[in-house]
């Protein structure tokens, strides 16, 4: 925020983790913001969960369903698909962004539309759909609070669930205030709640097209779910003459009655509460009551690929409740931004690189602590260590074949130390040389704060505790000697 | 349009399609449901309960009996201070007080439904577990929009309407619905600083009137 250069959000162009983190290290009122946010919504949703004595029953519940339509996802897709088209919806299918891109686009123009009114959707943000619709001349509103701090702001967006955690209120006053022509206009979050609804209430009047996201499609009845909490949503799905909802081919489950599962894992998980204001549910288009055209469009956009592998497949389960982000202890010392995605925290880890098939975003993996914590608040079950570690070995054999490799000091130094483990004289030898050189840098505290060249890679970030006097192993043999 | 087919073809060959949910067992049995299904409380302490739950998330809860439900509504809608509302297009007269503008739906225009100060419906179930009101846009329950545009919601709840858990209500659903509104209290945000605030887009206010059985113990 304060820094005024733009955060980017595009895995092939953004800066590697470490790179793209220090400036949000520096930002402390950044970092206020996301650790208040978080704080919040994790002590909300500690104490609901509590409430569920089944709560581990549910998880189990909600990951199996998730892997039950994962398994046959084929196979339920044209189930969704032949129920949804039933129903008078139109199903579109997009192997990757530029497809639906120009599947939406497309709709758009037929229905001449230079209006859209949107629900918030993290998939249309991966295929960076505004730009793309600004750029064919329809203007795009977004509807949900957050994103409307975001749009006017010229901000982006730093959690999946609350995208704009990272501003405060004085910062969403001097946007309204300013885009709006609000000059009275306080930071009393009632005050900038309404302004934004006075600010959007025309426009679902008016507008007659609209673009959403979804959180579940139902195979069964060819029925999509939402779930939001302001009614923005529910103006969308109801009042335009046209709707378009974008999904990635992993939303859907297969029967109506799994909701009794995901609804109680969902809304507790993301916003710590029992049940969110509204979900809508819709099967294709009913007669008298909301849009008169309907169109889904199925967007793969590297999940197939993901889907291969069955530990990674794990990835494809998430419902997108922002939980192991909130939890995360990298998380709530970076924001979202150093992850170079909209998609941040832990799941944005694992889920950014493979949906690029590894060829970005390879920094993200090791942006973890491995913890664990992520995985034990996940709803459906992610292991996310478990596919972090793989994403590792898989960064790290990519760049095994690499000429550059065999001169890049880190792998030099690594080549050295296995070379010195290898052999117990070597080992000793070495450590022997380097407690005397550290010694040099090692302060009255018995700790390392800077070192020179390579070293410096690591003092940049964390203190080195300085080697002791007398290594254990000599201490060992003069205890051994002492006894005798 | 070719390019679309292309792409289905080639997303379920990806896929491998038709790879095991068709022909083989119901793969819905493989689900482990170890999870609460059927509630454990009485009808009185499942209707408090539900009472519990709306008041938690900002809604005004008031009771009667089923004599008493026609004042209740009056009692209610005077208290308001409202005058216009809209209605879906089968409730029960005797809801319908006198000395009030009443629209009743059908396909009034969006413009004639905002224009409405609040509305009445009835609804299809409520949840105690997470206090939420169901509904399936039935004839009695209204269209979507007429329970979205107008800033007051005064809703009837029956108590044998109530169940205990989510699951409950799942199986009362003996046709599954085309079209679903899960309502857990008022609009709201949380948008800046988690800030909980009442009423963004839907109705400000959401009052819901819980019917009591008339006999002690009665089930639906």
């Amino acid at each position: 925020m304060s820094h005024g250069q733009q955060p980017i959000l595009d895995p092939v162009l953004a800066p590697p983790f470490p790179q793209a983190a220090l400036p949000m290290l520096r930002d402390s009122q950044l970092r206020k913001n996301v650790a208040h946010a978080t704080d919040v919504i994790q002590a909300k949703r500690a104490r609901l969960v509590a409430e569920k004595p089944d709560w581990q029953a549910l998880r189990s519940a909600a990951a199996r369903i998730k892997d039950e339509a994962l398994e046959n996802l084929g196979a339920y897709l044209e189930q969704f698909e032949e129920q949804c088209t039933a129903r008078g919806g139109v199903v579109h299918w997009a192997a990757d962004a530029a497809e639906a891109r120009a599947i939406i686009l497309g709709i758009l123009r037929e229905e001449n539309a230079s209006e859209v009114i949107k629900i918030k959707t993290m998939t249309s943000a991966e295929i960076q759909l505004n730009p793309h619709l600004d750029a064919a001349g329809v203007k795009v509103f977004e509807t949900d609070l957050a994103e409307i701090i975001l749009q006017l702001g010229e901000l982006e967006p730093s959690h999946i669930v609350a995208p704009a955690l990272h501003v405060n209120r004085s910062q969403v006053r001097e946007i309204f205030a300013r885009t709006m022509g609000l000059s009275d206009l306080t930071d009393d979050p009632h005050a900038l709640t309404a302004a934004a609804r006075h600010y959007l209430r025309r426009k679902f009047l008016e507008v007659p097209t609209a673009i959403s996201g979804a959180n579940f499609l139902i195979a069964e009845t060819g029925a999509v779910a939402i779930v939001e909490s302001e009614g923005n949503g529910r103006m969308c799905l109801t009042l335009p003459r046209t709707l378009i909802t974008l999904a990635g081919i992993e939303k859907v489950v297969p029967r109506y009655s799994d909701l009794e599962v995901m609804l109680q894992v969902l809304a507790r998980s993301a916003t710590g509460e029992r049940m969110n204001p509204y979900t809508s549910l819709w099967t294709g288009v009913t007669p008298g009551d909301g849009p008169t055209r309907f169109h889904v469009v199925l967007l793969d956009n590297g999940r197939s690929a993901i889907r291969l592998s069955e530990r990674e497949r794990q990835t494809l389960r998430c419902i997108r409740c922002g939980a192991c982000m909130n939890a995360c202890p990298v998380y709530r010392q970076t924001g979202g931004h150093a992850y170079g995605s909209i998609y941040p925290g832990p799941i944005g880890a694992i889920l950014t690189p493979q949906l690029t098939g590894l060829k970005h975003a390879q920094s993200l993996p090791f942006a973890s602590s491995l913890c664990g914590v992520c995985y034990e608040v996940c709803p459906v079950k992610i292991n996310i260590p478990e596919i972090l570690i793989d994403l590792r070995a898989q960064v790290t054999d990519q760049e095994r074949g690499k000429a550059a490799r065999f001169f890049d000091p880190m792998y030099l130094g690594m080549r050295v130390a296995n070379l010195l483990f290898s052999r117990a004289w070597l080992f000793h030898a070495a450590q022997w040389k380097a407690r005397i050189v550290l010694r040099i840098f090692t302060r009255k505290d018995g700790w390392i704060h800077s070192l020179p060249g390579i070293g410096a890679k690591w003092t940049q970030t964390r203190d080195l505790r300085g080697l002791p006097k007398q290594p254990f192993h000599s201490w060992w043999k003069q205890r051994k000697q002492a006894s005798r | 349009m070719s390019a679309m087919v292309a792409a289905r073809a080639a997303i379920l060959k990806k896929l491998g399609a038709g790879t095991g949910v068709s022909g083989g067992a119901a793969p819905s049995e493989l689900i482990p449901r170890d999870y609460i299904r059927r509630g454990s409380l009485d009808p009185d302490a499942r209707v408090a309960k539900m009472i519990e739950r709306l008041r938690e998330y900002d809604a005004e809860v008031t009771e009667c009996t089923p004599d008493g439900l026609a004042a209740e509504i009056a009692a209610q809608l005077a208290r308001s201070g409202r005058k216009t509302f809209v209605v879906p297009s089968r409730l029960p007269p005797e809801w319908l007080a006198a000395g009030y503008n009443w629209k009743i739906d059908g396909d009034l225009a969006t413009e004639e439904v905002e224009s409405c100060d609040g509305v009445l419906t009835g609804c299809f179930c409520g949840v105690a577990d997470s206090g939420t009101i169901v509904l399936h846009h039935s004839a009695a329950q209204g269209r979507r929009l007429i329970s979205l545009l107008p800033d007051w919601h005064l809703c009837v709840l029956r108590a044998s309407q109530i169940v205990e858990t989510l699951p409950e209500y799942f199986d009362r659903c003996i046709q599954i619905p085309a079209l679903v509104t899960w309502i857990s209290g008022p609009s709201a945000t949380a948008d800046i600083e988690m800030t909980r605030i009442k009423g963004v887009h839907g109705p400000r206010f959401l009052n819901v009137i819980v019917v009591k059985e008339q006999g002690p113990g009665t089930r639906d």
